[in-house]
C-alpha cells in the first residue's frame, strides 16, 4: 500500500519537476536549460555502473574499491554540473536570470526523484 | 591503538566512518566541478557580448587548470599502500621509491599549476591595468586551481581514512 503511495507522489513530483524545466525554456524561447535534463538524468549512471563493476569482497581487496570511488567522484560532479551550468549561462547573458532558478529547482526535483526511486527499489529487494 | 597517539586531541569518531568517507568523495567530485564551472564561466564571459573590454581569455589561460587536473589525476590514481611498501619484506624493490617519484611529479604539476594561474592573472591582468570584469578571467583561473586542489585534498584525506576504516574491522 505504502509502495503504491510512493510511487504516485514521486511520479508526481517529477512531473513537476519537468514542468519547471521545460517552462523555463520554453518560456524565454531559449532551450539552453534543457541540458540541467541531460545532466540529471545520466547523473546516477557511473555511481550505478561502477557499483556494478565493485567486488563483492570489498575488505580484502583496496584497488577494487577505486572503481567505486571513481563513480561517487563523477556523481558528486554531475549533480553540481546541474546547478553550475544554468547558472554560467545566466551569468554570461544566455539565459534570465528566472529561468536559471526554475530550471535548477526543476532539475532538482528530478535528481531527488531519481534518487528516491532508486532508494525504494533497493529496499524492496531486501524483503 | 589509544596509546600511540601522538596529539593531545583523539581524533573525531566520525572521521572513520564509512558515511563520512563516501561523502568525501562526493565532496571532492563537487569542489572539481566548480573548480571546472569557473573556468567555463571565465571563457564564456570572455566570449559573451558583457564583455566590453579589450581582454579575452585564450588557449594560455586553460594551460594552469590543465596541468592541475593532471596532477590531481597522478596523485589520487597511486594506491597508497604502495607508499610504505619498503616496510614490508614481501614487496619488491623499490616500489615505494617510484611511487614517491610519481608523486612527487604529480605535486609538483598541481603547485605549478597553481602557481601558472597565478602569473597568469598577474602577466595578463593585473599588470595591464585590467578593470572587474575582466579582471574575474584572471581571479577565476586562480580560484579554479585552488579548488582542484583543495578537491585533490578533500579525496586524498578520504582515500586514508578507508585504510583506517578497513584496519578497524580487521581488528
Amino acid at each position: 500500500m505504502a509502495g503504491l503511495k510512493t510511487i504516485i507522489v514521486l511520479s508526481f513530483i517529477l512531473a513537476i519537476g519537468f514542468l519547471l524545466v521545460i517552462l523555463s525554456s520554453a518560456l524565454f524561447k531559449n532551450y539552453l536549460t534543457l541540458l540541467v535534463v541531460g545532466t540529471y538524468v545520466i547523473a546516477p549512471l557511473p555511481n550505478w555502473l561502477c557499483g556494478k563493476a565493485q567486488s563483492n569482497d570489498d575488505f580484502m581487496d583496496s584497488g577494487a574499491n577505486g572503481i567505486a570511488e571513481l563513480g561517487r567522484f563523477m556523481t558528486g560532479f554531475l549533480v553540481v554540473m546541474g546547478i553550475a551550468l544554468p547558472v554560467v549561462l545566466a551569468h554570461c547573458d544566455q539565459i534570465r536570470v528566472e529561468a536559471m532558478v526554475m530550471s535548477i529547482v526543476g532539475g532538482l526535483l528530478i535528481y531527488g526523484t531519481i534518487i528516491s526511486f532508486g532508494m525504494f527499489f533497493t529496499e524492496q529487494e531486501e524483503f | 591503538m589509544e596509546d600511540h597517539r601522538l596529539f593531545r586531541f583523539p581524533k573525531p569518531q566520525w572521521m572513520n566512518s564509512a558515511n563520512t568517507r563516501t561523502g568525501g568523495v562526493y565532496a571532492a567530485g563537487a569542489l572539481f566541478s566548480i573548480a571546472l564551472f569557473t573556468l567555463v564561466d571565465a571563457a564564456t564571459y570572455s566570449k559573451s557580448h558583457k564583455n566590453g573590454s579589450d581582454f579575452h581569455m585564450n588557449f594560455v589561460d586553460w594551460i594552469p587548470g590543465i596541468f592541475s587536473a593532471l596532477g590531481m589525476i597522478i596523485i589520487n590514481s597511486i594506491d597508497k599502500s604502495r607508499l610504505s611498501a619498503d616496510n614490508f619484506s614481501y614487496s619488491g624493490d623499490g616500489v615505494a621509491w617510484k611511487a614517491r617519484v610519481i608523486l612527487f611529479m604529480g605535486f609538483a604539476a598541481m603547485a605549478g599549476g597553481l602557481a601558472g594561474g597565478v602569473t597568469v592573472m598577474v602577466l595578463k591582468y593585473v599588470v595591464q591595468d585590467a578593470s572587474w570584469p575582466a579582471l574575474w578571467f584572471g581571479v577565476g583561473n586562480v580560484v579554479a586551481n585552488g579548488l582542484v586542489m583543495l578537491s585533490s585534498v578533500v579525496l586524498w584525506v578520504s582515500q586514508n581514512m578507508e585504510d583506517d576504516y578497513t584496519y578497524n574491522l580487521a581488528l
